[in-house]
């Protein structure tokens, strides 16, 4: 711990003997009498410099919550010698905040525990790591005070709530695997495909006593198949545009975490490519564990400024497997993502983009040429759109405070009336 | 006139610790008032001043007080027995000084005696002060 003595200890000393002298000088009683209490009080500060033994631990009640969610953070201090005041701080992070008292003053009595319950809101999704605790013992006239950094660090996730979607987008193609997909193929399933003359291998039970009536031969029933999608959501973590703790980078989180969330609960195969400055991803798998895998991964991506020319050969090619549908969440901003993007529309990959508008988070600017500029970053931003469009990639524009469905539906309602050229 | 400047000074010097939170002022600021008050002594008085105990008391307490408001400063919320431990114990010290200084007073009064064992005690006493002296000042 690091001791920090008052200046009054010297100064007490100083005055007491500066006293004395003069009175021994002056041959006066008072001034010995002044001398006196000061004299006392450097004897009491000497008296009290006894270094406290301080021990702590945090302890959440538990280690994973969602947004707006309020937990338990227990503080338990300790000390072998007593401490007549500790004033302990909590350093928060800018994320979460509490009711209680922060910083605070106690008492610690020599061996007994005293546990201190600090109630911790969530306010926004994040990865965070409480402790260690700043400590501030004082003797009991504050003639000495030991600092320290006590307790080890806490894990905490902060989970972004999954919004409520209505529908999802079905790609183009399914997967070989059973799912909630109905696919286009025909095969063992439950909906109605067509009927088609009966072949060797044809079970009983397919056969359309109907039809096969009505023809004088056997005939059967086909089904579309119920097959699992592999959909990959690509996020552009090169850049971002944001304001007040709100951001793009923020938006295509929750937008992510809300599609992964819905996909895989379709028991859909959902991986991850975060595409920036610093390049990450997640192979397509199923399950819960994979959510968690995807949500744990979104809460420490964040934005790392890099020049460096990348594209989409830098990714493992299991990272995007045939016939997915590439879900690409972009603010439009960096035009290597926007390369990236049209490269894996030449590739053939089903890919959709959901433009995370940054232009809320940009000011016009009150200038003749700031609104010039920004009339002609809105018009390049049209102009890269129509390049999408122009290669059967639909792109929506997402903002701020609008659901992710409307965005959702839009593509859908492109795609029920376009198709994707080969590029 | 002197003294009341000096004191004026004083003043001023604590209110400045208290203003800005200047701690290393604080000894600044009792010493002049200090100061003052042994011109006030040098220049008027030619007997014992019998409220010098409590002048003697004030000077800590504008210390210890003005030390504590600077403690404060930050708004840690302290619990009642925290604050009562430090209450309770400047108002021990004030006491203890106060019968100190009241102490020496008296003593003052009381006819001393001669001779060699009064000197030797005289001199053995000084030692133990500057000893005692010696020790706080090292730790």
């Amino acid at each position: 711990m690091t001791r920090i003595s008052s200046p009054r200890r010297v100064a007490y000393l100083g005055l007491a003997g500066a006293a004395l002298l003069a009175g021994l000088a002056l041959g006066r009683v008072e001034l010995v009498a002044i001398a006196a209490p000061f004299a006392l009080g450097a004897l009491a500060a000497a008296a009290s410099r006894r270094e406290p033994q301080l021990a702590a631990s945090l302890a959440l009640d538990r280690e994973r919550a969602l947004e707006g969610e309020e937990l338990q953070l227990t503080l338990e201090l300790r000390s072998t010698t007593g401490a007549d005041r500790v004033d302990v701080l909590l350093e928060l992070p800018s994320g979460l905040h509490t009711r209680a008292r922060n910083p605070r003053a106690v008492r610690l009595e020599a061996g007994v525990p005293r546990v201190l319950q600090v109630p911790l809101h969530c306010d926004r999704w994040g990865a965070y790591a409480l402790g260690p605790l700043f400590v501030r013992s004082r003797d009991r006239l504050g003639f000495h005070s030991w600092e320290a950094k006590i307790g080890g660090r806490t894990p905490l996730r902060v989970y972004p709530r999954a919004e409520t979607l209505h529908a999802l987008l079905p790609p183009l193609e399914t997967q070989v695997f059973v799912g909630s997909q109905v696919s286009r193929s025909r095969g063992d399933g439950i909906e109605f495909a067509d009927i088609r003359e009966w072949a060797p291998g044809d079970r009983p039970r397919r056969i359309n006593w109907r039809a096969s009536a009505r023809r004088g031969e056997l005939w059967v029933n086909d089904q579309h198949p119920e097959r699992n999608t592999d959909v990959v959501l690509f996020l552009d973590t090169f850049t971002e545009a944001g304001r007040g703790g709100r951001g793009t980078l923020d938006l295509t989180i929750r937008a992510a975490v809300s599609l992964a969330h819905r996909y895989l609960e379709r028991k859909d195969r959902v991986g991850l490519v975060s595409f920036g400055g610093y390049l990450s991803w997640l192979l397509p798998a199923s399950g819960t564990l994979q959510l968690y895998r995807i949500v744990d991964s979104l809460l420490q991506m964040d934005i790392v400024l890099s020049f460096a020319t990348k594209g989409v050969d830098v990714l493992p090619p299991r990272s995007l497997p045939p016939k997915a549908l590439v879900l690409a969440l972009t603010p439009l901003l960096d035009a290597r993502s926007a390369r990236a993007l049209l490269d894996l529309r030449a590739r053939g990959f089903d890919l959709v983009v959901v433009e995370v508008s940054p232009v809320p988070f940009v000011d016009p600017g009150s200038g003749e040429l700031a609104k010039l500029s920004y009339r002609l970053w809105q018009l390049s931003r049209e102009s890269l759109r129509a390049r999408y469009e122009q290669a059967g990639v639909p792109v929506v524009e997402w903002r701020d405070g609008v659901p992710l469905n409307v965005p959702l539906e839009e593509v859908a309602a492109f795609r029920r009336f376009a198709r994707p050229a080969r590029a | 006139m002197l003294p009341a400047a000096l004191g004026a000074v004083g003043g001023l010097l604590l209110l400045l610790v208290l203003a800005r939170g200047a701690d290393e002022v604080l000894p600044w600021a009792l010493a002049i008032l200090g100061a003052a008050y042994t011109v006030s002594l040098v220049t008027h008085g030619s007997g014992v001043d019998e409220g010098v105990p409590l002048v003697a008391v004030g000077l800590l307490l504008s210390g210890e007080l003005a030390a504590w408001s600077l403690d404060e400063r930050h708004a840690i919320a302290a619990e009642r027995k925290a604050v009562a431990l430090r209450a309770g114990a400047l108002a021990l010290l004030a006491a203890a000084g106060l019968v100190a200084a009241t102490v020496v007073v008296a003593l003052s009064a009381a006819p001393a005696g001669e001779g060699l064992a009064w000197t030797v005690a005289g001199a053995a006493a000084a030692v133990l002060a500057v000893g005692v002296a010696d020790r706080v000042a090292r730790r």
